[in-house]
């Protein structure tokens, strides 16, 4: 059983937390690839129908900021990493 | 950089009361919009000029967006969901002002928000569907759902303030990087797009959003 000296467990510590605040943001890719499915398709149906331009924009906004979420949990759980236990 | 609220001072010099920066600029935001809706609104005219004429406009399309939701209750929705995306709008942009924090940068702020909105949802779904109706239409389809149905709809408020907290916030850290690495020019375009672009972006989400959790709850 090793003992670890007070100065070190806080770098291990800290180390830890942004390393995984750097593991959390891998949740970027995500919203990331669906956000932009959505807006791809919106260009499709824009293309297809343009004059439902203004109901297909804000469709494609309400879904995308939905499908954000996720990645913003990650976002949050990164910045309460770094900021509380780095 | 510390990120959040600063306390700037305390109420009474009293240790329990403290006042963060972003109370200040909430309530310097409430007061501005106050003095700005009795400017507009005490001298309204059948043929509006410029200013009643821009104002109506914007809240006619605020109503445009309730109306598809919530058919036939546009005009009731109005007051809650405009007041709540004028002062979201107002905080995300009051970033723009060099050394102003941003009110919704905080999380205390969106909860409250997310929570008025959580509590309008569910008087809104009692009142339509009756009290027993509706805690009933928790236990569908099965009533082993029951649970899943309580945790997915208190993940509600979380996912809502959560969302504009984060977006926010992580506008702001990467804007204080940025100035940190590139004081000129640069940040420029960059806090146009975050503090400007996102800020009105997130304000419109942030009402949707509320306009459609509160329909779902309606229909029970």
């Amino acid at each position: 059983m090793v003992e670890f000296s007070q100065p070190v467990i806080d770098v291990i510590i800290s180390a830890s937390a942004l390393l995984g605040a750097g593991f959390a943001m891998i949740a970027g890719i995500g919203p990331g690839i669906g956000q932009g499915y959505a807006a791809g398709k919106a260009v499709e149906s824009v293309a297809r129908q343009p004059e439902a331009r203004g109901n297909i924009i804000t469709t494609m906004l309400l879904g995308q900021a939905v499908a954000e979420s996720t990645g913003i949990y990650s976002l949050v759980i990164a910045i309460v990493l770094i900021f509380t236990f780095a | 950089m510390n990120p959040g609220p600063q306390v700037v001072t305390h109420l009474f010099g009293k240790e329990f009361l403290p006042v963060t920066d972003t109370l200040i600029v909430s309530w310097v935001v409430v007061v501005l919009i106050a003095i700005a809706a009795k400017i507009i609104g005490s001298n309204l005219d059948l043929v509006p000029g410029k200013v009643q004429n821009a104002t109506e406009l914007f809240l006619t399309s605020i109503e445009d967006q309730i109306e598809p939701m919530l058919p036939g209750e546009g005009r009731r929705f109005l007051p809650f969901i405009g007041t709540i995306f004028i002062f979201v709008g107002v905080s995300n942009l009051s970033g723009v002002l060099p050394g102003v924090p941003n009110p919704t940068a905080d999380i205390n702020t969106t909860l409250g928000l997310a929570l008025l909105v959580f509590i309008l949802m569910h008087v809104e779904g009692m009142r339509e569907n009756g009290i027993w109706g509706y805690i009933k239409g928790f236990a569908e389809p099965v009533f082993i759902l029951l649970p899943l149905n309580i945790v997915s709809e208190l993940a509600k408020p979380i996912s809502h303030s959560f969302r504009l907290f984060g977006n926010i916030v992580g506008g702001g850290i990467i804007i204080t990087l940025i100035y940190q690495a590139a004081p000129w020019l640069i940040p420029i375009p960059l806090q146009a797009w975050f503090d400007i672009f996102i800020g009105i972006i997130q304000a419109l989400i942030f009402g949707m959003v509320a306009i459609a959790y509160i329909a779902v709850s309606k229909e029970g």
